[in-house]
């Protein structure tokens, strides 16, 4: 039986410490509901498990100032019922609550949410199945394949999975910044340089460092965030990934739109803001007719595969359907 | 004794199951218990030409590996359908062949179950591969004549009247052809395993629908006589079919408890069970119907081809229920078999009926829009007393009258008829569809024995299993009435071999075939308590009267068979085999019936598809229990809503096997799915079947659900889905 090593510090300092130590072949726990579900499918064999679950400092979630702060370890349950982002950024709320189901979301943490992996069954299943981003270099199966669930935007010809998660979905579209701890000290990154497109190594789904956790998550406080909404159409009401989702967010001004903000989710290999579609709408009363232009818009560069061409038709209407929601509350 | 409806009593069994109470078959854990895990082939169909057990073996705690080489000494499994006891004659890891993806190559069985899947990984197996045909639609994928298909109980096409000649001649007709995926139970237990030897004893715990076939079946693999083995499955933590027959891990588990000389506990996984056990073929069905310009249906000809495996026919019955739907001028069918690199097909709840209502009711709907006439209007007008293919008369068929109810229920003439017609406030699509369904009125051989003791106990067994469907507390009911006692008071011992023979539980006649057994045996107890002469009052209670008799308790037996049976048929269930006949007795024919009423909403952009609400109606005979025929009646409705429009096997032909082998993707519908579901029921005893007036209703209850659906999205989109599950890039 392969051995694994537990350890569970209980400071930032020694989880970054213990770490630097082990090297590659550790993986950092929070809630496990991705860690564990991969074990059992035997696409991670960790040497070493780091248990975070004992940083406090990371459980934090602070909504009151300029900048919302989500700690990695604020679980997901907890983050979807906070007041202030009900009320003030009901985009990232829905994000949470529209994922998974209440005992996964008891569970499951920010940071992890964050970097849960794709969904293709190819990658998820082992043996037969030809898949870069599990084993380099044995080819891609979905391209060829049933690719119905995978990416119209960011593939390449190792990789076209999409990245699955909500939340990143949301919190792309609102300019979020991420606090990493590693061996060199911490480092703040734009949120959306945290996931990578596989290019020609679709193994590393982000631009961690190794030895590197996520500390939290900082949302600027921006008022475009209450006129929002994560619209997330799926395969059934509840419990299932999205066929096609958006975030989107509106700013109107004299019956015209002063801020616009649309992103891409179960469309592409990482969490996708259109910003095309989203200048569009600047200086344009927010219309069906507009919102549904936006989303042709952000599906104009779609690339297609023999399974997944409808979602270009019915991204376009998720869009709208998103736009006209998010205008309704403003 | 009262006679009528039944009262409503809570379900038996409900605090055990509740308080985790209830020991299901893989919940045992004998004494020195071993775990077992399966290897299984990565390849879509070939031979095993080496196997490297070394790594494996030297996982710390592995003490035996079971493969092909070791398993000379058992038999080959027998197909149900060919007088077996299994779901299919193909019994992986006792061959080096490989039939297909995913099934076993090599049992490993070590200390603990977390040793075992760790070894079993860690088996390497060379192949030589052969081109393989995984689904229907495959490449080679061959139809059969199913006449022509070599089987046990062959089955004919049907042909009343001239159908081709009526149809060609017909004013108005529609012909439509409609496919349907594979479909996978998945109940919440698994399939699996504990098998327990005691000197040449052994005892086989497990979650069964057939304990009869797991103790013959394993006797005869084995080869040792049966009374060798006891089968004991008190609960089932749900079948619908799948476990109706023997698996492949049940002579392994059993093989390796007695190699090991310890019990092995064998859990199934789910990912495996997609791979190596029954499931819903897939089928392409076409129908041609045409009418007469007043809306009477003077031709149907129905052709199916239904997915089987290369090494079993597994029979469609599909044309037989088709015929059935309606009082057709004249009908003919045509039935192909398609068999393909899979495990055998089998017995999904409504394993014929389901497919065979979304064709025939998705086409009745097709036929209405042509005539213009209201759906539910040409269903009245085109309903039967007589069964077209025999001629003979319906025992009861109460299908009008459930469309009548459920119509009125429903608020159908609310409806108006044009599609795209009705729009909710906020803009979503309303539809709204109606479909009929029937099932057979099976019935068949039971054996009971009660026995009443002074303390006020009753204690009965029966050949029958408990799956959740209720028959523990529509066995209590029963006794309860024909005693004169409280339903607590009464035990009853089901899916257990050491008492009477243990018949296989499916096709809607568990209650058919064992409550006419019980009522026997009731009858038979008060005669035996009459004969003790102790005149006692009118109405008293059996504790009553073995108080005045002095005695301390009192046993009878009583056996019963459907109408045109004999005792031949107690001599097959004796021996672990199946003995159901109709629907088609010597006299007259009976169905089970059910009307659903749907109405959809469907977004006018995204077309995403929702069901707030359906009403069923339904015809099953006398209600025994009108608690838990509610609940199967509710849980027909959501199986309905998931076969229409979430399952679906996926078959990526390179590989062969199913894609999305789990339930975060295979999808069955979740509680947010599920809008209101009202049911009633028309509780009409059947005056001919058997003598408690019951027929079906686990199955009926799903079949024309899924068109009810489908007729209600093409109400509310003007697009007809000819495809189940209907996703939304089907109305995009
Ligand atoms: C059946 C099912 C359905 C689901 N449906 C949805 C859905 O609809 N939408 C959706 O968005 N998600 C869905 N999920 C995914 C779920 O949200 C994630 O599994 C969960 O958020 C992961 O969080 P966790 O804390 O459990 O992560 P873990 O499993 O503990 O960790 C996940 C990964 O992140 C790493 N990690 C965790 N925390 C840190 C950190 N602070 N720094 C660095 N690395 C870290 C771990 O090493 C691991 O590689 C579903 C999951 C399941 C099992
Ligand atoms: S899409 Fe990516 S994850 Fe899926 S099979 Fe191809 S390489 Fe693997």
């Amino acid at each position: 039986m392969q051995p694994i090593s537990y350890a569970r510090p209980a400071s930032l300092a020694s989880a970054i410490a213990t770490l630097a130590e082990a090297g590659p072949g550790t993986r950092v726990l929070a809630g496990g509901t991705t860690l564990y579900d991969l074990m059992k499918l035997d696409v991670e064999r960790p040497e070493r498990i780091v248990d975070i679950n004992g940083l406090e400092e990371l459980a934090a979630i602070d909504t009151s100032g300029d900048e919302l702060i989500f700690g990695a370890l604020a679980r997901m349950s907890d983050v979807s019922a906070d007041a202030r982002l009900t009320s003030a950024f009901p985009a990232l709320s829905e994000a949470l609550w529209k994922a998974a189901s209440q005992q996964l979301r008891n569970m499951a943490s920010l940071g992890g949410n964050l970097l849960q992996r794709t969904r293709c069954a190819y990658f998820r299943h082992g043996e037969p199945f030809a898949c870069n981003k599990r084993t380099p270099g044995s080819g891609c199966a979905a391209i060829e394949g049933l690719n119905r669930g995978h990416a119209l935007f960011g593939g390449s010809d190792a990789c076209i999975a999409t990245y699955p998660g909500d939340f990143a979905v949301a919190l792309v579209a609102f300019d979020a910044q991420i606090d990493i701890a590693g061996p060199d000290g911490e480092r703040s990154i734009p949120f959306a340089e945290l996931h990578r497109q596989p290019g020609d190594d679709p193994s590393n789904d982000t631009t961690l460092l190794p030895g590197e956790i996520i500390v939290r998550i900082r949302v600027p406080a921006d008022p475009v965030g209450r006129a929002s909404t994560y619209h997330k159409i799926r395969d059934r009401e509840s419990f299932a990934f999205a066929v096609v989702s958006a975030a989107a967010a509106i700013r109107l001004e004299a019956g015209v739109v002063t801020d616009a903000r649309l992103a891409l989710g179960g469309v592409a290999t990482v969490p996708w803001r259109a910003r095309e579609a989203e200048q569009s709408l600047i200086s344009k009363a927010l219309t069906p007719e507009t919102a549904r232009a936006a989303g042709e818009l952000a599906f104009a560069d779609a690339v297609t595969r023999q399974h997944n061409a409808f979602k270009v038709e019915l991204g376009a209407n998720v869009v709208r359907d998103a736009l006209l929601i998010a205008s309704g509350r403003a | 004794m009262k006679a009528g409806p039944y009262a409503e009593i809570p379900r038996v069994d409900a605090y055990e199951k509740v308080r985790g109470r209830a020991i299901y078959g893989t919940d045992n854990n004998p004494a020195g218990l071993a775990h077992g895990a399966f290897a299984t082939a990565t390849i879509g169909k070939g031979r095993i030409t080496a196997m490297d057990l070394s790594e494996a073996q030297a996982v710390e705690g592995v003490r035996l590996i079971v493969t092909h080489e070791e398993t000379e000494s058992l038999q080959p499994a027998r197909f149900i359908m060919q007088h077996g006891f299994a779901f299919q004659s193909y019994s992986p890891v006792l061959t080096p062949h490989v039939a297909y993806r995913g099934q076993p190559v090599a049992l490993v069985v070590a200390d603990t179950l977390q040793a075992a899947i760790e070894a079993a990984s860690h088996i390497r197996v060379s192949y030589e591969e052969e081109p393989f045909t995984p689904a229907l639609d495959s490449e080679g994928a061959d139809p059969v004549p199913q006449a022509e298909a070599a089987t046990a109980w062959p089955i004919e096409d049907i042909a009343v009247g001239d159908a081709e000649a009526a149809y060609a001649a017909a004013a108005v007709k529609v012909d439509a052809t409609y496919t349907m995926s594979t479909q996978h139970q998945n109940p919440m237990e698994l399939i699996g395993t504990v098998a327990a030897w005691e000197g040449e004893h052994l005892t086989v715990y497990e979650g069964t629908q057939n304990a009869g076939a797991c103790k013959f079946g394993l006797a005869e693999q084995l080869g040792i006589p049966a009374e060798n083995i006891t089968v004991i499955s008190p609960y089932i933590g749900g079948g619908f079919g799948q476990k109706n027959t023997t698996q492949s891990q049940l002579v392994l588990a059993a093989f390796a408890a007695r190699e090991l000389g310890r019990p092995v506990k064998v859990v199934v996984p789910r990912r495996q069970i997609f791979h190596d056990s029954s499931f819903r073929p897939a089928t392409r069905q076409r129908v041609r119907l045409s009418a007469d310009s007043t809306g009477r249906f003077t031709a149907a000809l129905y052709e199916i081809d239904a997915q089987t495996s290369m090494h079993d026919f597994f029979q469609s019955e599909h044309a037989d229920t088709a015929a059935r739907h309606y009082g057709y001028g004249a009908f003919r069918s045509f039935a192909r078999l398609v068999p393909t690199d899979t495990p055998t097909p089998g017995y999904m709840r409504a394993p014929f009926e389901h497919a065979t209502a979304f064709a025939i009711e998705s086409t009745v709907d097709e036929l209405a829009y042509e005539l213009g006439m209201d759906p539910v209007q040409i269903r009245l007008l085109n309903d039967t007393k007589i069964d077209i293919v025999s001629g003979l008369p319906h025992s009861s068929r109460h299908i009008s009258t459930c469309l009548r109810r459920g119509a009125e229920m429903f608020g159908w003439d609310r409806r108006t008829p044009e599609p795209r017609s009705m729009v909710a406030e906020n803009g979503d699509l309303i539809g709204m569809g109606v479909a009929i369904g029937l099932y057979v009125g099976a019935g068949g051989p039971n054996r009971a024995s009660i026995r009443a003791t002074r303390n006020g106990a009753i204690e009965i067994s029966l050949g029958v299993h408990e799956m959740g469907q209720g028959i523990r507390t529509a066995v209590a009911n029963v006794v309860a009435r024909h005693l004169n006692v409280a339903p607590e008071s009464v035990t009853a011992i089901l899916g257990d071999t050491r008492g009477v023979p243990q018949m296989l539980t499916a096709g809607s006649w568990g209650s058919a075939s064992s409550i006419p057994a019980a009522e026997a045996a009731c009858e038979a107890l008060r005669e035996a308590l009459d004969a003790l002469g102790t005149n006692a009052p009118e109405g008293a209670s059996p504790a009553e009267i073995l108080a005045l008799a002095d005695r301390d308790e009192l046993s009878v037996n009583a056996a019963t068979f459907a109408p045109g049976q004999n005792k031949e048929a107690l001599g097959e269930i004796d021996t672990g085999h199946v003995a159901p006949t109709g629907p088609v007795y010597p006299d007259f024919v009976t169905y089970s019936y059910a009307a659903h009423f749907v109405e959809v909403r469907v977004e006018p952009t995204t077309r995403r598809i929702r069901v707030p609400r359906v009403v069923s109606m339904l015809d099953c005979g006398r209600v025994l229990s009108p608690r838990t025929a509610r609940s199967q009646a509710i849980s027909g409705v959501v199986w309905g809503i998931g076969g229409a429009l979430r399952e679906a096997g996926e078959v990526d032909e390179r590989y062969g096997g199913i894609l999305n082998a789990d339930i975060a993707e295979y999808l069955v519908p979740v509680n947010a799915d599920i809008g209101s579901i009202e049911v009633g029921f028309i509780d009409e005893p059947d005056p001919l079947v058997n003598r408690s007036g019951v027929k079906g209703l686990g199955e009926v209850v799903l079949v024309g659900v899924a068109p009810a659906i489908t007729n209600a999205v093409y109400h509310a989109t003007g697009i007809r889905a000819r495809h189940l599950p209907v996703r939304i890039e089907d109305l995009i």
